[in-house]
């Protein structure tokens, strides 16, 4: 079985491989708009899968580190605006609106675009390893965890949609500059964005591919299947719970930087408990135990989604046809679509033993791939 | 002093709409163990039957009660049958069930009824308001808080002093003992859902006339009824009502102190907390397992 792993990294490296080559053939920006957004959401699936595949966090407040990350991105491309109404220094419009007369201090350090990136990615992380201390340190688990990632996540919403003043409430940021960086302007209609968030997912990817494949992955895994166990061998349960639940929305955060940059805004509906519910939809179709499966379920689901979306009747049977199958899958197909790939792979290796014992081994002949 | 008492009302209204959405959560999550995020959605479908017998039969809201109760009821006994029967020893995967399930029947419901807000008339002998002790109330909302603690009377009688109550008490405890007594326990799980859903569509077609009606609206019931019901305690029916009680009258207290959208944070924050350190509820004695 020596193969198998460098087989799992050409696949997933051929699929990235695709995804990148895409503007290749594409030409129509909107198009391209549209494949950077379901890539975007490819990449919140892996970040789910990382943490409820691997190690059985069913969070289900994914979107809350989608959506800080989204403002972080938001609140340095505002500051980069000129303003259209005549407030003091700099200040975003709708701060004019709701009578701010300075820059509040957490805005301050956004005006450095390097620094947005950094907390767009360290900011959820900070939050989820807060969180998942909180939680894990105090050895709440299963249900009672999801319930409390989905709290949390109403609180957040709540916050930003509260204090007007400060993030723009009910209306998020709108009206942002360009992303620009090294001299490349990232039009959100450009290839060149529909390149950065390809090469993103590819990185994230494989970040969480190499997380799974590490000892921790191995250890996490174990917690998830007996996590008393674990703990009795010794293992600091709740460390590696709380590193996963980070890494996992480092890379939603990410994820929501980028979508500030495709979509040209960021809105509380970003940290909605409808976008939280879809993340895990697609996680679940695609099979959550595969990083590559969840992402793929989410381009599926997603792309399918938007192909409808053109007629309001379709898009909305739609959404009840999604609801049906999610059941559906819940009760039948826990592993998703790629748990039927790696059954019927299962199957046919299982097929091949049985010709092998049975004498055949020249006829059947050794698989090419395993001697390399 | 008026203030003082109709601030109390304010709370007490709220917190009898709380009891009545959360007393359902509670039967069905204390009995069977399950979560059902689609219970928000059973509070919906009672609301639109109220609406729909208003303006299709033209039948009062009163009259209504009993059919939405059955209606609802029945609903949840097909919802048991077909989906969460199979997923009792799986209690993460009920939670996504039942939030599936909840989708689907907020998509009917637009493909039906529309997605714009509708609006349920109030019953017209109890359209006038009730003087308290200085402080007015409208007459409706004394109305809902009488039934919802009419309601959990008649629960807590039927838990506590009939055999089907015995029964699931048993089954509460220990289900394989319970079992082999010859306790039919997928029945008792099937009847306690029906009626958990039942008291939903209830509590739906209650709060219809003082809320609008759209098919969003159990999302926001869930989240509060879930809290209630893990503040007071999942095996215990009188922690519900104090945590309703608690809940509803901190959240009007601090809605008058900073407004509505920080009250519900701040609950919702304190409710984080709460299950973090009793994850057993607030109210539950300590018993041994």
């Amino acid at each position: 079985m020596s193969n198998k792993p460098i087989l799992q990294l050409l696949i997933y490296g051929a699929v990235c491989l695709a995804l990148l080559l895409i503007p290749a053939f594409v030409d129509d920006a909107f198009l391209l708009n549209k494949f950077a957004r379901y890539l975007i959401f490819g990449m919140l699936a892996v970040a789910l899968s990382l943490s409820w595949g691997y190690a059985g966090i069913l969070n289900l407040g994914q979107a809350t580190t989608f959506g800080l990350g989204s403002y972080c991105m938001a609140m340095a491309l505002k500051l980069k605006t000129v303003p259209i109404h005549t407030g003091a220094e700099g200040l975003p419009d709708f701060m004019v609106w709701n009578n701010v007369t300075e820059l509040p201090w957490l805005w301050w350090p956004f005006q450095s675009l390097p620094f947005a990136v950094a907390a767009g990615i360290l900011v959820p992380a900070a939050f989820a390893a807060l969180l998942g201390w909180f939680m894990f340190g105090g050895r709440v688990a299963g249900v009672y965890s999801a319930i409390i990632t989905l709290a949390a996540m109403v609180v957040v919403n709540l916050i930003i949609v509260d204090q007007q003043s400060y993030t723009g409430g009910f209306n998020g940021i709108t009206d942002l500059a360009r992303f620009e960086v090294l001299g490349i302007s990232f039009d959100a209609y450009a290839r060149s964005t529909y390149l950065l968030v390809a090469a993103c997912l590819t990185v994230a990817l494989f970040a969480a591919l190499a997380v799974t494949r590490s000892k921790t992955g191995l250890i996490l895994q174990a917690i998830r299947d007996q996590e008393e166990r674990v703990r009795f061998f010794g293992y600091d349960v709740a460390r590696y719970k709380t590193f996963v639940f980070a890494a996992s929305a480092a890379i939603a955060g990410l994820a929501g930087m980028l979508y500030t940059i495709v979509m040209e805004f960021a809105s509380p509906t970003f940290l909605g408990v409808p976008l939280s519910l879809s993340i895990v939809i697609w996680v679940a179709v695609g099979g959550r135990q595969s990083l590559l499966g969840a992402m793929l379920g989410a381009l599926l689901v997603t792309g399918v989604q938007g192909s409808l979306s053109e007629s309001e009747t379709f898009l909305s049977t739609w959404t009840l046809v999604m609801g049906g199958l999610f059941v559906l899958i819940v009760l039948f197909m826990p592993r998703g679509l790629a748990g039927i790939v790696s059954g019927l792979r299962r199957r046919g290796t299982a097929r091949k033993a049985a010709a092998q014992q049975s004498g055949s081994v020249g006829a059947t002949g050794a698989p090419a791939g395993r001697t390399a | 002093m008026d203030f003082v008492v109709s601030q109390l009302l304010t709370g007490l209204s709220l917190s009898s709409i709380l009891l009545l959405v959360a007393l359902g959560l509670a039967i069905i999550y204390g009995v069977t163990g399950v979560i059902n995020l689609a219970h928000g959605e059973f509070v919906m479908l009672g609301a639109y039957c109220a609406w729909l017998l208003q303006t299709q039969l033209g039948w009062g809201l009163l009259p209504s009660l009993i059919p939405i109760f059955v209606a609802v009821a029945l609903l949840g006994l097909a919802v048991e049958y077909l989906v969460i029967r199979h997923l009792y020893d799986r209690p993460l995967d009920t939670i996504l069930a039942t939030w599936g399930l909840g989708v689907m029947a907020q998509q009917i419901v637009r493909l039906l009824a529309g997605g714009e807000l509708r609006y349920v008339q109030m019953p017209a002998a109890l359209s006038g308001s009730v003087n308290i002790l200085g402080a007015t109330d409208s007459a409706y909302r004394l109305f809902v808080l009488a039934v919802a603690l009419g309601l959990f009377a008649l629960t807590w009688y039927v838990y506590r002093h009939t055999s089907i109550g015995l029964q699931l008490r048993a089954i509460t405890q220990n289900r394989q003992i319970a079992s082999s007594f010859g306790i039919n326990a997928g029945r008792a799980y099937r009847l306690t859902f029906a009626y958990g859903a039942g008291i939903a569509g209830l509590a739906g077609a209650l709060i219809s006339p003082l809320k609008s009606v759209s098919p969003e609206m159990g999302t926001g019931y869930v989240v509060d009824a879930f809290m209630v019901v893990v503040v007071g305690g999942v095996q215990s029916l009188f922690g519900t009502v104090v945590s309703s009680g608690l809940l509803g009258e901190l959240t009007g207290a601090l809605a008058y102190l900073s407004n509505d959208t920080i009250a519900k944070a701040l609950v919702l924050a304190a409710v984080v907390v709460i299950i973090r350190f009793r994850p057993q509820g607030l109210f539950t004695p300590r018993i041994r397992a």
